[in-house]
């Protein structure tokens, strides 16, 4: 009886953890989803309605002409912010590009090769990342007016595989040692070189700390703000969380636009991550239980 | 099928060498095993004769070739791994298909190849799986005919057995056994177990700290050790050692008893470089008695482990542990006082300096 009563007690403990749990997990949701909700509620509503007080929860009469006037390329906000995307597709695609094509051989050389000066090069990858990414500005404005690339692309491409390069390398530094050797030796005794080891067995294990690289220097050139606010100030060159910036005019912010324009800006995002998801997961984890 | 000799190879990584000056000769269509404890060099050795590291200097052939410089994939050769290094993200079927697309076969030739091997070791029906998909014994197997389907001139393997279970690992040291019969294949085989390599290779070669320390049939390793290092080294149990003195005719122990050399004894005994002399003697050889017999040393019963057809016994003498082996019928209790006596004929005298063995002169 005793041990009932005992195990009936601690399971109602648990269950009391668990619920503490699942409400804390709740209130973070809340904290996170309610921004993209009003978001996106507001982007449906006309200008006069997003100013209303008390605030419509729900848009009286829902539009779509927000997103219409962004799109449209006829327009003259149309053409801007599809100037906009266009600019950040570019910049952010080259970069993420230009990461790949860097951090992979790398990071396969950091985890394969005893070289000298191998920890050193290593630990001066890392230092990058532990200062705050401001500290850079000025000295990176000065070093690309010196090199004439103030104001275009390039400024931000370089200045973005700055950050990005570090947190690739390191990323897929760890992927690679996680694929045993014998796997490139058995190739290589197989019948491959060196090179054709690499392209056909590490390369398509390594897939997934590609992916995943890839979705982290894309989405760090893609919301990055203070570079491209200071390097770029001619218009046709501008970003989107730059480019953004217009819809807050002098008189009246546009409030629906704004909202609409970051719903669009935010797709790609999403899309790259739910697309992609499930290569992201297993690079994160990968490593952490032997199978 | 080939030979393989190594000629005074050597690999270092500074100042540590891993592998000091080995040269060995295995013949064509021979078994040999590199056995030695952890460290030893013997993989190091079996990844220099595959080319997946540098010499530092010394020379490799493959039949008749010098393949010092060349790359793996150029020294006919396939391996086996102790993980198995299947490719992970492709099939069975594809596995073993590899080794022949690397080399532009043409597509009927490498079907008809992975069809022979599979059938050969048994693994038709999984073909079509990933390796995640198959038991440590089927994987075993697809490594196996991923080496073979290649028909290679030399087969290295580096330990494929350890990571198996006992009873499977018994089952697959007889079907290599038999693959080699079957193939007449020249393979140069790592392993930490000894028994392995006694059990499966024409000869063997003992490894230690680096060196090459004996290089012989397994029968004649067993027989006749070179030094203490290989006869602790072969044999389950291995070979009991006892550090002891020449006095006269006799090896004195400090506990105050000598033991009586024969004439070939005394004469093999005198070739030792100082008056230490390591008696070393086999749990087979040796008799065990309950009271003082002329030619017998006293000790005291450590443990006693029966196995069902035969008891050992472990006996403190002179500070060294000396495994018997005895009929379970025998009882006797741990810290009983016995008497050993030993074999004049087949024990092994050791220079207690050197640790060479020595020989009659």
């Amino acid at each position: 009886m005793t041990a009932v009563t005992e195990s009936a007690v601690r399971r109602r403990s648990v269950d009391w953890w668990r619920w503490s749990g699942r409400l804390f997990l709740v209130l973070l949701l809340g904290f996170t989803v309610m921004p993209m909700i009003w978001m996106i509620i507001t982007s449906l509503k006309t200008g006069f309605a997003a100013m209303q007080y008390p605030p419509q929860w729900w848009p009286a009469e829902p539009t779509l002409d927000n997103y219409t006037r962004l799109l449209d390329p006829s327009g003259r906000i149309g053409q801007d912010f599809l100037h906009y995307f266009w600019n950040s597709l570019w910049v952010s695609t080259i970069t993420t590009i230009l990461a790949v094509v860097v951090a992979v051989p790398a990071a396969y050389a950091f985890s394969r090769f005893r070289f000298p000066g191998r920890n050193f090069l290593f630990f001066a990858v890392l230092l990058r990342n532990m200062f705050p990414a401001v500290v850079f500005l000025v000295p990176l404005f000065i070093l690309m007016k010196a090199l004439g690339l103030v104001n275009t692309h390039g400024s931000l491409i370089l200045t973005y595989l700055t950050f990005g390069l570090p947190l690739a390398i390191w990323l897929l530094k760890g992927f690679y040692d996680n694929i045993p050797i014998q796997l490139e030796q058995a190739a290589r005794i197989d019948g491959a070189t060196r090179f054709q080891a690499f392209i056909f067995v590490v390369m398509p294990l390594s897939t997934p700390g590609i992916i995943a690289t890839s979705i982290y220097s894309f989405i760090g050139a893609w919301n990055e703000y203070i570079y491209a606010y200071t390097f770029l100030t001619k218009q046709s060159q501008m970003t989107l969380p730059v480019g953004i910036q217009r819809f807050f005019s002098e008189n009246a912010t546009d409030w629906p636009g704004l909202m609409a324009a970051t719903f669009i800006m935010s797709v790609p995002v999403v899309v790259l991550f739910l697309v992609l998801q499930k290569y992201f997961v297993r690079a994160l984890t990968e490593g952490a239980v032997k199978h | 099928m080939a030979g393989v000799i190594l000629e005074h190879v050597m690999k270092n990584y500074g100042s540590m060498y891993a592998v000091n000056d080995v040269s060995f000769t295995v013949n064509d269509g021979e078994f040999v095993a590199l056995v030695g404890p952890s460290g030893c060099g013997k993989t190091t050795t079996l990844n220099l004769i595959a080319g997946l590291l540098p010499m530092s200097g010394g020379d490799i052939s493959i039949g008749n070739r010098v393949v010092n410089d060349l790359d793996p994939k150029d020294r006919d050769i396939a391996m086996v791994f102790q993980n198995y290094a299947l490719y992970p993200n492709k099939s069975v079927y594809k596995n073993l298909a590899f080794p022949l697309q690397m080399r532009k076969l043409p597509k009927a030739e490498i079907d008809r190849k992975v069809q022979d091997a599979a059938k050969l070791l048994d693994i038709t029906h999984l073909l079509e799986r990933k390796p995640r998909e198959l038991s440590g014994g089927q994987q075993q197997r697809v490594a196996l005919g991923r080496a073979l389907v290649r028909d290679p001139a030399v087969f290295l393997m580096d330990e494929p057995l350890s990571n198996l279970d006992a009873k499977l690992r018994v089952q697959m040291r007889s079907e290599i056994k038999r693959f080699h019969q079957d193939l007449n294949a020249t393979i140069v085989y790592v392993t930490h177990d000894q028994l392995e390599a006694v059990t499966m290779a024409d000869k063997m070669a003992v490894m230690n700290g680096g060196f090459l320390q004996q290089y012989d049939t397994p029968a004649n390793v067993f027989a006749h050790p070179v030094n203490t290092f290989v006869a602790s080294f072969v044999g389950s149990p291995a070979m009991s050692l006892i550090p002891l003195e020449v006095s006269g005719n006799a090896l004195r122990s400090p506990e105050g008893w000598e033991l009586q050399l024969s004439p070939a004894n005394v004469r093999k005994a005198a070739g030792s470089t100082t008056k230490d002399i390591v008696l070393g003697a086999r749990h087979s050889t040796l008799k065990l008695h309950k009271s003082v017999v002329p030619g017998s040393v006293p000790g005291k019963v450590y443990t006693v482990e029966p196995t069902g057809d035969v008891t050992f016994a472990q006996v403190f003498i002179n500070g060294a542990v000396v495994n018997i082996s005895l009929d379970p019928s025998v009882i006797i209790a741990p810290d009983e006082m016995v008497w050993i006596e030993f074999d004049q004929d087949r024990m092994h005298l050791f220079d207690g300096a050197t640790t060479m063995a020595l020989q009659a002169a």
